[in-house]
Parts: C-alpha cells; structure tokens; sequence
C-alpha cells in the first residue's frame, strides 16, 4: 500500500565538505563554474545552475550593441563512439545575441541575488574603443571576472576572417594590452586556443601583457562527420555544412597537454576548459595546472545536477587524499611530466593474470598484428606472452577488456 | 543470494544507465532513492558519495539492497528496458552500500528538540520512522520486543539475507535512537504514550491466519511464521520431515518451501489451490523455489490434515477455476468432487497469510481487513498514536515499510512543531 504524505522532503544529514578556497584574488565556493556557453546566456538558467551548487559562471560571450551575430541552425552535431553519444560534440554557434546592454544587466541581477559566486563575463570585439567599453560597462556593472574570446573558432570579428586573435601573436599581446589598461578593478583571463604551433609563445605573450590569467583552451577545430550517401558533412543546413568546434571527452587529452605546456613554463594562473566532465577529470586538469575548471559540454548534456557528483566526488576525494583544499591538487601532476629524453629505460615485460582473463584473445591479435607477435593463443584460449619477443610496448594491456588482467612488469636484466 | 557484482560489472551497468531526468525509476522506488544520480557517482568512481545518497533515502539500504523485489517497483519502469534490458539497479546500491560505506563520515544530525516519540517495533518501518524522526532532533525510543529487524531479521531466509548483511543497517542506526528491548503491553501501551509526544505503532503482523482445517492442531503442523523464525535462528537443531507440504501461494510460502528442502528434506511440494498466473508471488522467488527443486502443485486444496500424534500427510482436493472472481479479480477455486487424493508428509507448513499480534489495540478503529485505519498523515484513530508498515498496509515490503515509517515522521513533526 502506497502512502506518502503530501509535505515530505527529504533531508540531507551527510555533512557537505568545505572546498572553497581562493584564486585570482577571488574567493570560490567551489572549483566547478560554467563556462561561456548556451548554459550561461539566459538569466534564469544561470540562477537555477547557481542555486543548484555552481561556483560561477562566465556569461556567454558578449560585443558592443549592433555587432551582426548571424547564426545559422542546426548548429549542434556529435561524435558518436562505440555506441555512445556525445562523446565529442560539434558546434557551430556564435557569440551570444545578447549584447552588452543585457549582459550588464545580467551581470547586476546575479551580483545581486548570489554575492557569494563569482559572475564572471566573456567579451569579444574588434577595435580597442569597443574592447575597453566593454571593461568599462562590465566593471560598473560588478563583474567578478572578465574574460576574453581571442578563440572563437567560427569567425572572428576582426581584420583577418577565419583565423583567430589568439593565433597571432602581436595581436594577442596588443588586444589584451588595451583590455588590461581598460580593467582597473577585477581580474581579465584570455581565451586562448590550441590551434597554434606553439602555445608556450601565446601564453607568454599573454603575460606580456600585463593580462592576470589565461583560459585553456576553447573546443577542437573539427569535421564532425560526413553523411556518406550525400557527401554532405554534419550538421547538414541544407546540403551544406562548414567546420564544428569540438568540444566534450574526446578534446580531454588534448586539453590536458595544452594546460600543462602551459603551466611548465610560464608563471600565470590558469581558467581550464575544454573535455571536463566529472569530478576526477577537474582533479586532472588541477593536477597539471588549472586553479579552476569550467563545464560546458556535459552541462549540455546531463544539466545543472550534475553538480551533485561533482562536489561529493571532490569531497570524498580529498578527504581520501588527505588535502585540505582543493588548491592542494594544483600541478601536483607537473613533476612527473618530462621529454622523452628523460624517461627512465627498462626491460619490462607483459604479465597476463590467468585467473582473470576471459580468453577473448583480442591481445592476441594486436600484438600479433600490431606489436611483436608475442602473444600466443592456446587451446585453453588463456594466451601465454613470449618473453623473449615481447618488448614491453603495453599494447595488449590496453586492448584487454577486463580490470587489471595483463600488467607490464619489470624484469631483471640478465 | 546472487552474488554481488565486481567493481567492473559495477561500471559496465552504471555505464548503460541514461541518467534520465525526472526519472520514472525515483519515483517507482517508495523511498524514491536518487537512483540515476546514485549511478552516475559509481560512474564517475565517486562511490562514497553513491552510497550517501542511497542512505540519506533508505535507512536499510543494504538489506534492500539485497532482497528488494525491484522488478515490481524501479526496476519495472526502467527506460533502458525499452531498449534493451532494464538496470540493475537494486544491484547497484547494493555495490555503493558495500563499497562505499565510510566510517569517517557520519549523517549529522542537528541539535535535540527535547520532545520524545516513542516508536513500538523494530522492523522496517519502525526503523524508518525512528531514523526519519532523528533527522528533526527527536529522542526516540524503539520498543522492540526482539532483536531490531523485523521480518528481515527473523524470518527471511538467510540464504536470502544474512545476519552481517541486516547488521550493516541497524548498526548505522543504533546511534540515532535508543532501543528498549521488551514487549510492549496493555499495561505498558498507556505508560509508554503518557511519557512520549507521539507514539508510532509499527508491530507488523505476527500473526499466522490459520486454514480452519481438520488436523491442523496436530504436531508437525507449523504456523509459516514459527516455522521460519525457528529454521533462521536454530538451523541445526531444527527436524525436518523427508516429506513436506506446503501450504500457501504467496511469496512466503514459496521462502517456507524452499528453506524446507535446503534444510535437507528430500520432497517439498508446494500446494496453491489456484492456477500459476494467479500465484501473486515475484519472479525471482519462484524461479528461486523450482531452481532449489521446489515441486509446485496448483489448483489443489488441502481438506484436512492426517495423523493422531504426529502428521502423517495431507488429504487433498482438486479444484478448477470458476467464473465468478474474489476481491482481488482472481477466479475463485471450485473443488471437484471425487477427486481427493492423499500427500504423504512427516512436516506440514501453513503459509496462508498473516495478522496483527496484539491484543491491546482494541480501542483502535481496523479496516474489514483487519489492519488499521489511518489518515493521511498516518494518524490513527487514538490522539498521538501513528500508525505505519505492515500493520496498515498488510503483507507488503521492506521498502515500502521504510518509506511509511520516513514519511510518517515528517507528518509527526510537522503536527508536534506546529504545538504552541
Ligand atoms: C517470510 C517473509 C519474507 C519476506 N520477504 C521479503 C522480501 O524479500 N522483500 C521485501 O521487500 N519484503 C519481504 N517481506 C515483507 C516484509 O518483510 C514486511 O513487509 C516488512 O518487514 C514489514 O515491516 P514492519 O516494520 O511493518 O513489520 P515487521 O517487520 O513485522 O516488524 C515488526 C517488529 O515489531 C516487533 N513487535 C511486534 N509486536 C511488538 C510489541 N508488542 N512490543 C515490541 N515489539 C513488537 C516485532 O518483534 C518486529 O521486530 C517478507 C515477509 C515475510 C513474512
Ligand atoms: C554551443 C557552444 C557555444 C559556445 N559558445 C562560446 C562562446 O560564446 N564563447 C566562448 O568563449 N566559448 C564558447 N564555447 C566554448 C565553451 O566555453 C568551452 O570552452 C568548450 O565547450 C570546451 O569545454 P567542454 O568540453 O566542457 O564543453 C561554446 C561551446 C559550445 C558547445
Ligand atoms: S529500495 Fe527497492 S525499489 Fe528502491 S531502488 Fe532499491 S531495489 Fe529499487
């Protein structure tokens, strides 16, 4: 007999762990904010997100009133892998069509009902006038944090069409000089992009500037697919498509080194965005040098809950860990990262673990095809590995479907 | 028990979850357990934060975790099922409660109001309701006349739940409430509610109904009840027939039969006096009996019961289904005549349903049924005396019986805060 009674709510008793702490000079109930995206571009989505837990949020990218912002739909399409969606997603959106009169507003309305999170905005524009007004309204309006789109993949609004600020140097270093000058009060971050040869070069061009942080990086330049009867590539408007933004776990990886690049060799905070989508993928974007990660992607896909994961996840895990706050995870990852030259040498070999393996010999066929054909398959289909052919690659160890089955293993040198 | 799953069996099943919004599944659990959120934490590997979740909803989350008939409720209305197979989902907390219990972290709890509830039983429902009232500063005292667990403690198989399992319930528990061991009586129901703010009657049933039929008084006939508290708490010392019939057609007649055959008797024949699509039992309890080799004989009625100092066997009638249908939409049975035969049987078990224990409830206002009237807030018809699980609802669940004792506590809360 179903019987519930009508005022019933449930009561969190498992007290929630503190993970405030501050960076760039701002105080952050949490490291997860919302990055510029669909998600922050309407008021009412930003409160829900801040009242379900969100530590900030960069407001969609904002221009000058009159900028032409000509979106074209759909813009949204996906990478589907194995089976799973949005495993990387593509898009070719805009800058936001609120202009800076409603993004000040915006910002005045959030400043005002959440004081405690940080309001950050995206901004982008093409003469220096245009830059500092921007600041200017933005500060006024109290703005915690400003952030520039020197990125913006589909476009620019600039001299060069096609090629991002972010991809020239000088224009780098010169753009963020005038928007630094223009900002008195609060902190500026610039967008950058992994898309140059050498990221270490913008990032100090960056801090040339006089600029206090960088964002790293915005979505992969990509084609998203191709419809294989039409020739059409996705997402098709009408027979005709253009190159997506990538964003979402398949840019993680790239993410990761971008960030890292970064943090090795020049001293600036760093915003981290790009492939985050749960908390122990923000402990690894921390671990190689982010004082906060942003969510877009995975937002779009599970919503503003997803919060709830992410901050018990990180709770459990300092607490695991031991660390008294999040800032503690902060390029712990960078030590362990060198050249190649300077990797340790040694003869390791592969161990497969008879009682694990499930003989689906997939090990098999990979080292055979693709390693050193030093696997061989039994009758019993448990394979034994050939230590004398073996070289230690870890290929087999990555192919193989069950948890810890084949290790790579040192061996004496004889 | 089905084994539990490993870590990666754990992750594979989270990764078919949808994590849908406003999910069917939460609302299909009584407790309305946080089911795609609790997933996506194994998921994510935050299964500390998984477990939290599950117990915040379900003060017996590992002894649902174990015996919960989730393909009646969760599991039913599982979105994945219309694609391929549902979650496992009653699996799953059951590996977050497993793994992912800590000691480091306890539920707080916030400062003692001073007012006092007294909660009358320790089963499920009670146990709910003392954890749910705890959560609101009450001082709680559980009256339970046994150990604390209810029918999962006594009378549930422990092939099917064990003693470790139920403990990692209640001895999370243990600290929130006081438990006060002893029967509560005619005497003592008035002194117990004078020294309390409210009282919660969560007495279940304990009760066997008997059949009314010739014989049943004989020596190897067991009440289900008595037969399984005996087989859980002294397996070894229990004698059990080579040949045993029971009789029943519910769920725990198919625990008693299939308990009698593991306890070593060589022949257990289940009669039910319907057909198999009448038999209201779960799924996996019944293929659980046949798998155990359980015989089940349907559409067959005992008449009477054999023997003069110990049962000798069961005389039994053959019926067939009628027209005409019961209260519940099922055909009533109608015995054929000259069709009696005889089960022989060293051991019978009666499992034909249960009633309340207590003969100091009398004032109390009772349905046709015999279980007792509440209002929506679990009022019943006694000033500041609730009502809630079996004793309400009849033979019902585990999971429901916890989700009456939470939802009861908020009622209780509200109506004693809003005192002057
Ligand atoms: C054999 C069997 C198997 C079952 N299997 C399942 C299953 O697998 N899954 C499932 O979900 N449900 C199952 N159920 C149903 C489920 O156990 C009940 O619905 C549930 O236990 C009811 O909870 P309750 O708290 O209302 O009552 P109970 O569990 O009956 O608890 C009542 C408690 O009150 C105590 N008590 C009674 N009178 C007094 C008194 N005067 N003074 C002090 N204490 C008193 C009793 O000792 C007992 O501990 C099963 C039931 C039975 C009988
Ligand atoms: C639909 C869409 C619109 C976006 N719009 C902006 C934008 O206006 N300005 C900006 O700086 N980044 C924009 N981004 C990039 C995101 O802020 C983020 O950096 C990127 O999605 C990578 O992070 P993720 O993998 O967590 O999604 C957009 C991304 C998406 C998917
Ligand atoms: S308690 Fe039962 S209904 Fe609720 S989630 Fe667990 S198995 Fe499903």
């Amino acid at each position: 007999m179903r019987m519930e009674y009508k005022n019933f709510k449930e009561i969190p008793i498992y007290p929630k762990r503190d993970l405030s702490y501050d960076f760039l000079g701002l105080h952050w109930e949490n490291p997860f904010i919302l990055a510029a995206a669909p998600s922050t571009d309407d008021l009412d989505m930003v409160r829900r997100a801040f009242k379900a837990g969100w530590s900030g949020a960069i407001l969609k990218t904002t221009s000058i009133e009159g900028t032409r912002v000509d979106l074209c739909y759909p813009m949204m399409s996906t990478f589907d892998h194995d089976g799973r969606r949005l495993f990387g997603m593509g898009n070719i959106d805009l800058i936001s069509e609120h202009h800076i009169d409603v993004v000040e507003r915006n910002v005045r309305t959030l400043k005002q009902e959440f004081p405690e999170k940080v309001v950050g905005a995206s901004i982008m524009a093409g003469r220096k006038d245009d830059w500092q007004r921007l600041v200017e309204r933005l500060e006024n309006a109290g703005v915690d944090l400003i952030e520039c789109s020197f990125s913006c993949p589909q476009g620019n609004i600039g001299e060069d069409p096609g090629k991002m600020l972010a991809q020239s140097l000088s224009a780098t270093e010169l753009t963020a000089r005038w928007v630094k000058e223009a900002a008195r009060r609060v902190p500026v971050s610039i967008k950058i992009t992994p898309h140059v040869t050498d990221i270490v070069e913008v990032a100090r061009a960056v801090k040339r500037s006089g600029c206090d942080a960088l964002t790293a990086s915005n979505s992969i330049q990509a084609l998203m697919g191709i419809d294989i009867r039409t020739f059409t590539p996705y997402p098709s408007l009408g027979g005709k498509s253009t190159y997506s933004g990538m964003t979402g776990p398949a840019i993680k990886p790239i993410t990761l080194r971008t960030i890292a690049e970064i943090a090795r060799n020049v001293d600036i905070p760093i915003l981290g965005t790009g492939g985050a989508s749960t908390w122990s993928d923000a402990v690894e974007f921390m671990s190689v040098g982010a004082g906060v990660v942003q969510f877009c992607t995975a937002v779009m896909h599970h919503g503003f809950r997803i919060i709830d994961d992410l901050t018990s996840g990180m709770g459990h895990y300092l607490e695991e860990m031991e660390f008294r706050s999040p800032r503690e995870i902060v390029g712990k990852a960078l030590p362990h990262i060198g050249s190649h030259d300077d990797l340790p040498r040694r003869t390791i070999r592969s161990k497969i673990d008879r009682r694990l393996c499930i003989g689906c010999d997939q090990c098999v066929v990979a080292c055979r095809d693709g390693g050193h054909m030093a696997i061989d398959a039994r009758p019993d289909r448990i394979p034994v590995v050939n230590d004398d052919r073996c070289v230690g690659c870890g290929l087999c160890q990555h192919v193989c479907p069950v948890d810890n089955c084949i290790r790579m293993e040192e061996i004496a040198i004889q | 028990m089905p084994p539990s799953l490993s870590h990666q069996q754990a992750r594979i099943e989270a990764e078919r979850c949808l994590f849908c919004f406003d999910a069917p599944c939460v609302k299909a659990c009584p407790t309305h357990i946080r089911i795609p959120m609790f997933i996506a934490m194994i998921r994510s590997g935050n299964v500390k934060g998984s477990a939290e979740l599950v117990r915040t909803s379900n003060a017996l989350a590992m002894t649902c975790g174990t015996v919960c008939p989730e393909e009646i409720f969760c599991q039913s209305v599982c979105t994945r099922g219309k694609q391929d197979q549902p979650i496992q989902i009653r699996e799953k907390h059951q590996y977050a409660t497993t793994h992912g219990e800590s000691s480091k972290r306890k539920p707080a709890l916030p400062p003692r109001t001073g007012k006092r509830v007294a909660v009358i039983g320790g089963g499920p429902s009670g146990l709910g309701c003392a954890f749910e009232l705890a959560k609101f500063g009450y001082r709680v005292d559980v009256y339970e006349e046994k150990k604390p667990g209810g029918v999962p403690r006594n009378s549930i198989p422990s092939y099917r739940l064990n003693d470790k399992q139920l403990e990692m319930d209640t001895k999370l528990l243990s600290s929130f409430f006081t438990i006060k061991r002893g029967p509560v009586s005619a005497r003592t129901f008035d002194k117990v509610r004078a020294s309390h703010d409210a009282a919660v009657l969560a007495i279940g049933l304990g009760e066997d109904r008997t059949l009314g039929v010739k014989g049943e008084d004989v020596k190897g006939v067991y009440p289900v009840l008595e037969f399984l508290e005996r087989a859980k708490s002294s397996p070894r010392t229990m004698k059990i027939g080579k040949r045993v019939v029971v009789v029943g057609g519910g769920n725990v007649s198919l625990d008693a039969a299939a308990t009698a055959k593991r306890l070593g008797a060589e022949r257990v024949t289940l009669i039910y006096r319907r057909g198999e699509r009448e038999m209201r039992v779960w799924k996996s309890e019944l293929e659980e009996a046949r798998r155990q080799g359980v015989e089940v004989r349907f559409l067959t009625n005992p008449v009477a019961f054999l023997g003069t100092k110990r049962v000798e066997g069961v005389k039994c009638r053959e019926t067939i289904l009628g027209k005409k249908k019961d209260r519940s939409g099922r055909p009533i049975p109608v015995e054929v005549k000259g069709s009696d035969f005889v089960l022989e049987a060293e051991m019978v078990i009666i499992a034909v349903g249960q009633t309340i224990r207590a003969d100091w409830l009398g004032e109390l206002k009772r349905r046709a049924s015999g279980y007792l009237v509440v209002d929506e807030r679990f009022r019943t018809s006694m000033a500041n005396v609730y009502a809630v699980g079996d004793v309400i609802a009849g033979e019902g669940t585990i999971v429901q019986s916890v989700a009456h004792g939470k939802h009861a506590a908020q009622a209780i809360h509200h109506q004693l805060s809003e005192r002057p």
